[in-house]
């Protein structure tokens, strides 16, 4: 496993595409904090917290890219067959994968959104309650980490990069814009996207009750988590099947 | 060591390999040939634990490749040279095939030295032509100094001294006691550069015998004439052979012996210029091996 977490690590830092889409995870999250500041647009009813950290939601969905890329830019230039033949057990890699795709993205997550908490408390005016940053930041980063890993599920199933993409982007952004067309079920049709649990998490006056169920952040994360896991499980499965 | 037993893969209703019973045994050269579609690459991807066979079983140096602890320290192989990142520079490709394996940095330096891409281990792959695509997959190849070695079309888009460098360095494998097998298209290459055989077509094994052996059995008796009597070929042909003008002025006459072409000659009072047994080629000897077995042949 050290050797495979090792090559992965070098995979993704050789390529342009997997530290652009990691860069900019990072610099948008920090860049919409600074554009929320001076444009002083902030809700009367938001936090300070929640203002500074609108574009995590942005970098969460940067974040599934990542995932997607990091297994689809081996089935795109045919790369997989040599890197299950250095590691046979497929799971291996697929492990790796998930350690390099989650670990990387929520570490960029939490420097992010801390530069991020520090810009915006230093720009958005004083009216606003402040919100509680400590341990939401973290959780903030988890979910950055649970959506890379949908994005690497994503993309070992649909193999192809731009499907994966539009498969993580629909992931995380569907339940939301489609869940006030279940009605009452608008709560758990919401409540399991990744995007939800990150409202939740940056205590946003969007993710109110009634329409992001009563679920906590931190339960939401963990609905999310399991999600991401389940869909692990499956990729997973098909990668084990596979011929090469 | 390669052994191959009962190895069948079907695809729904098509079988690409069919019950296929081979050693690669090591020390020599190993040619695995056969048409298009005769189930090559998916015996090679099986041999690799790539492709899951549907009966049967491959192992390499006694275990099943997926078995195998640090896999590329004991098989090396080439499989597609384009299956690069092309956004990845050559070194950084072997560092993150090598780290897998626990092999050093020093030995991605040699590889990069021995295959000839050291001036150019910094630059993109996707930047490589086909040739250097080649050298780059034959170093991943090598990386982990295993005993044995597949290599799927290696001097494809490799020019004349690309092609020499294969000959030589694939022979020098061989020669330190190392597994070797090596597909190929190139049928005059094949002839010079490996020991023993191996002939698919459909799946199924046509030939597992040394070189010699095949351009042999596929030869029959073969001479070549040259003569100014014009009534030489109708004589030829009335006596059972098979006369066919060559370029130059000379006749290749198939299913006889230059003893019997002179007596025929002396008997008939004929002047030869030229009479000289021929060999046949490996080529001839495995176009009429694998005739029935090629995928597009019409009628089928």
């Amino acid at each position: 496993m050290r050797g495979a977490l090792a090559g992965e690590v070098r995979k993704l830092v050789t390529i342009r595409s997997l530290r652009g889409t990691l860069a900019a995870s990072g610099v948008v999250t920090v860049a919409i904090a600074v554009f929320v500041g001076l444009t002083g647009s902030l809700q009367p009813d938001d936090t300070v917290l929640g203002g500074a950290l609108t574009g995590v939601a942005v970098a969460q969905l940067l974040a599934g890219v990542l995932g997607a890329l990091v297994m689809t830019s081996e089935h795109g230039s045919g790369t997989l067959a040599a890197t299950v033949a250095a590691v046979p057990r497929r799971r291996v890699v697929l492990g790796a994968k998930a350690v390099v795709a989650a670990v990387t993205a929520t570490a960029v997550g939490l420097v992010a959104s801390g530069l991020a908490l520090v810009v915006g408390t230093a720009l958005i005016d004083g009216d606003h309650a402040p919100g509680e940053p400590f341990p939401a930041l973290v959780g903030v980063a988890l979910s950055l980490g649970a959506v890379a890993l949908f994005g690497l599920a994503l993309g070992t199933l649909v193999r192809h990069p731009g499907g994966a993409v539009a498969a993580v982007i629909g992931v995380v952004l569907l339940p939301q814009l489609l869940g006030p067309l279940f009605g009452d079920l608008q709560p758990w049709v919401m409540g399991l996207s990744p995007a939800t649990a990150l409202q939740k998490m940056t205590q946003s006056s969007d993710a109110s009750a009634d329409v992001a169920g009563t679920l906590g952040p931190w339960p939401s994360l963990l609905a999310v988590l399991g999600v991401a896991l389940v869909l692990l499980a499956l990729a997973d499965r098909s990668l084990a099947r596979r011929d090469l | 060591m390669i052994e191959i037993r009962g190895l069948t893969k079907r695809y729904g209703a098509t079988t690409a390999v069919d019950d296929l019973t081979v050693t690669v045994a090591p020390g020599r050269v190993t040619g695995f040939l056969g048409p298009n579609g005769a189930g090559k690459s998916t015996t090679l991807r099986i041999v690799l634990g790539l492709v899951h066979p549907t009966a049967g079983t491959a192992t390499v140096a006694g275990r099943p490749y997926a078995a195998l602890d640090h896999p590329l320290r004991r098989v090396g192989a080439l499989l597609d040279a384009r299956a690069v990142h092309p956004g990845r520079t050559a070194r950084h490709h072997l560092e993150a095939l090598a780290v897998t394996n626990g092999i050093s940095r020093a030995r991605v330096e040699e590889v990069l030295g021995l295959v000839g891409l050291a001036d150019r281990a910094d630059d993109r792959a996707g930047g490589f032509s086909l040739g250097m695509g080649q050298r780059l997959g034959i170093a991943a190849a090598l990386l982990g100094d295993p005993e044995v070695l597949v290599l799927d079309e290696p001097v494809n888009g490799l020019d004349t001294d690309g092609i020499r460098w294969v000959r030589t360095l694939v022979r020098g494998l061989a020669a330190e006691g190392r597994t070797v097998l090596v597909s190929s298209h190139l049928m005059a290459e094949v002839e010079l550069t490996v020991d023993h055989l191996v002939v698919i077509g459909r799946g199924r094994l046509l030939a597992d015998a040394p070189v010699a052996d095949v351009v042999q059995r596929g030869a029959g008796e073969r001479v070549r004439v040259a003569s100014p009597a014009p009534d030489l070929p109708r004589l030829l042909e009335r006596a059972g052979a098979v006369v066919t003008a060559e370029a130059g002025g000379t006749w290749r006459v198939d299913g006889t012996t230059a003893a019997a072409v002179g007596e025929l000659a002396a008997a008939h009072g004929l002047v030869l210029h030229r009479l000289e047994p021929a060999r046949s080629t490996l080529e001839e000897a495995y176009t009429a091996m694998t005739h029935d077995s090629v995928e597009h042949e019409a009628g089928r």
